[in-house]
């Protein structure tokens, strides 16, 4: 090999040594060449993601002895399948009232402790009663000793009627809940007869709550007929409800917000104000939320709360006769002593 | 001759080793050349659209997009372009992990254009940077559904939860639902979200003005911004835009509420089997028309074409009644014009502004 061959030779080597060594570099460090990254999704397989949803159970009990009682129950519902009592219902813009199963615990621990209930159901399109005549309501608390309704909206009659029924010993239970502010028009009617008030708006718990924020614990105010053997219970989408009186009976738990304001509240979910108890919410007596925490002890407490009257409806009035004693203030009885009235 | 004077004083060894330092001064000219054509160096931003409903057929299409983008070596990085109010929890999550793993191997920037809200923020939510419009909306995260009602009893089927779970159950599996959207929003922006994940789940939106301070977004600019960032964190000096277009044609499925539930209709004159109920969403209910809005526009529609033959409608569909027909004109000038550019272009109507080659 002569001289001139040997230099080409070592040039082409040399030449080819680096463009090769830079391709294979290259090919080697191509993208195609890398392996896909492995992904960690921890978040999705943290234990406590899952959330447990196992119903519960439930046990009302009674413990009052009263003798039997006729208690009279106003779900929202006209019988004929479900109907909203309230006209406005029929145009979408009522509440659906209360059906038969959202009310059976209460029912049936009354029916079981020997009481009476009776449903009160307008007749469908049935026309208002004139300015001296007797409403359906008012023949049907005539005759009953305890009255749980669902409803928020009526006629000036049947609110006097329920007013009536109130300043003469009978107990009455109202549900109602933040729906009933947006579709009623005549709640505040009935409030201002039983001398209770609500807010517009719910009541939310971002963090302490039973599987949904709306879904808030509450718990006793203070030691009470109400609230005995309560720890918390569960309110769903429940509205403030309040009273001149101080007697808080359940607060919504530490870090709850009013949806109105997006701001802390305190106010509370359930009231008891002589002979009148109200609930900002009209499904915790239903079977799956009496299942909830203490939701079966509050509402055996309220059954209670129910035949513990002092009511003689043979000799009772349910028509205002002008000189009772304003709703609030009933004859005590031996279990759900009288409210004292405001100061000043 | 001189030269030989010189190749003749030195020895063998001395040439070869000239020789060598020679070869080895030319090739390195070609190394770039010849390393850069054997690993094929990105020089693409790949757009794709993630716009409409969040269904199976867009997180097909963009699933299949990401991973083409992945698997071409030219390209280099992804824009996301954003325009979606949510839909489908499971198509959420296809194209949240599909965007996650195109992000572990090259930039990813998300462009909101109108909305990226609640499935739609999900989808983005792994990218390296979102870009928003002062007026952009984004934000939403959580789910959408009834509250769970128990139903009377069923009888035929196999078990007691064939046709319908017991109501606390489906609270629970609800909730569940709500905290795997949270938790991985809160796995891939808690250190970006300037408030704590509670305040995350009110499942607020915000605009773009305040979702770069409350960090739902991280900078406020285009679609061509975000382009040029994604360029720029490629490392890329020229890019050429290749824009694909995913989903269903038009603006099919459209999603309805009702009182009950959300549903999703895949046709303007639906029949039976295009109508899809929704009962879990990841959807902002704030861009979602209630049935009732669109019977009054529809019925408007109606009322048109009976008295202007099929021509009518389109006044009233874009909220212009009085003066719908010289309205509808111009928008029909405005589409015409740019059909033209699209069938020269052969891009979307978005496309030419982002097509060719682009120099920083």
């Amino acid at each position: 090999m002569n001289r001139a061959m040997t230099l080409a030779v070592a040039f082409v080597a040399t030449f080819a040594l680096i463009l090769g060594g830079a391709a294979g570099i290259g090919y080697l460090t191509a993208d195609g060449a890398e392996t896909p990254p492995e992904l960690e999704n921890d978040h999705y397989l943290d234990e406590d993601l899952v959330h447990d949803g196992t119903p519960g159970e439930a046990d009302v009990e009674m413990s009052s002895t009263a003798p039997p009682q006729t208690i009279l129950i106003d779900p929202g519902a006209a019988a004929d399948g479900g109907v909203a009592a309230d006209p406005l219902a029929l145009l979408g813009l009522g509440a659906d009232g209360a059906a038969d199963r959202d009310v059976r615990p209460l029912v049936n621990a009354l029916i079981e402790n020997g009481h009476e209930v009776r449903i009160h159901t307008p007749e469908p399109g049935a026309q208002p009663p004139g300015d001296d005549e007797p409403t359906a309501l008012g023949a049907d608390l005539a005759e009953a000793d305890a009255f749980v309704t669902f409803r928020t909206e009526y006629a000036d009659a049947e609110v006097e009627d329920i007013e009536t029924f109130a300043e003469n010993d009978g107990h009455v239970l109202l549900a109602s809940d933040g729906d009933a502010e947006f579709d009623q028009p005549g709640a505040a009617a009935l409030d201002a007869a039983l001398g209770v008030t609500t807010e517009p708006g719910y009541v939310y718990n971002m963090e302490d709550h039973d599987l949904n924020y709306q879904r808030v614990y509450a718990e006793p105010d203070a030691e009470s007929p109400v609230t005995d053997g309560v720890d918390r219970v569960v309110f769903q989408s429940a509205t403030p409800v309040g009273t001149n009186f101080a007697n808080a009976e359940l607060r919504p738990s530490d870090g709850s917000q009013l949806s109105t304001t997006r701001a802390s509240t305190e106010k509370p979910l359930l009231i008891h104000t002589g002979s009148v108890v109200m609930a900002g919410d009209s499904d915790f007596m239903s079977p799956e939320n009496a299942q909830r925490v203490d939701n079966d002890v509050l509402i055996g407490n309220l059954a209670d709360f129910l035949v513990e009257n002092d009511r003689n409806a043979a000799q009772q009035p349910p028509e205002s006769s002008g000189d009772e004693a304003p709703p609030g203030e009933p004859v005590p009885p031996e279990e759900f002593p009288e409210e004292e009235p405001p100061q000043g | 001759m001189p030269a030989n004077d010189y190749l003749d004083a030195l020895s063998m060894r001395q040439q070869v080793a000239i020789v060598v330092v020679v070869a080895t001064v030319v090739a390195a000219v070609f190394v770039p050349v010849v390393y850069g054509t054997t690993s094929d160096p990105s020089d693409t931003v790949a757009v794709v659209e993630v716009e409409g409903t969040v269904n199976a057929a867009l997180a097909d299409d963009v699933e299949a997009e990401l991973s083409e983008a992945r698997n071409n070596d030219s390209v280099g990085a992804v824009v996301l372009k954003l325009d979606t109010s949510g839909g489908q929890p499971v198509a959420s999550e296809r194209m949240y992990k599909s965007v996650q793993r195109t992000s572990a191997e090259m930039p990813v920037i998300a462009s909101v254009q109108d909305i990226s809200a609640s499935g739609g923020y999900y989808a983005m939510a792994p990218a390296d940077e979102i870009y928003v419009l002062p007026t952009s909306t984004v934000g939403s995260i959580g789910l959408n559904a009834p509250a769970p009602a128990s139903s009377p009893p069923v009888e035929g089927p196999s078990g007691p939860d064939k046709t319908g779970s017991n109501e606390i159950e489906q609270w629970a599996q609800q909730q569940t639902l709500a905290d795997t959207f949270v938790d991985a929003m809160m796995e891939e922006r808690g250190d970006e979200f300037e408030m704590p994940r509670e305040e995350v789940a009110h499942a607020d939106v915000y605009l773009g003005t305040e979702a770069v301070h409350n960090g739902f977004a991280d900078e406020i600019g285009s679609l061509d911004e975000a382009v040029h960032e994604a360029a720029d964190r490629a490392g890329m000096r020229n890019y050429e835009v290749d824009t694909r277009e995913t989903g269903m044609d038009g603006d099919l499925p459209i999603l309805i509420q009702t009182d009950d539930e959300l549903v999703a209709v895949y046709s303007n004159d639906p029949g039976y089997a295009e109508v899809e109920p929704m009962p879990f969403a990841y959807v902002y209910e704030g861009a979602v028309p209630h049935i009732d809005t669109i019977e009054r526009f529809a019925a408007d529609d109606i009322e048109s074409a009976a008295g202007d033959g099929d021509t009518a409608g389109s006044g009233a569909v874009n909220g212009d009644e009085t003066d719908g027909t010289n309205e509808t004109d111009e928008i029909e000038d405005r589409t015409d014009e740019t059909d033209g550019e699209t069938r020269e272009d052969g891009e979307t109507n978005d496309a030419p502004s982002l097509s060719g080659e682009v120099s920083p």
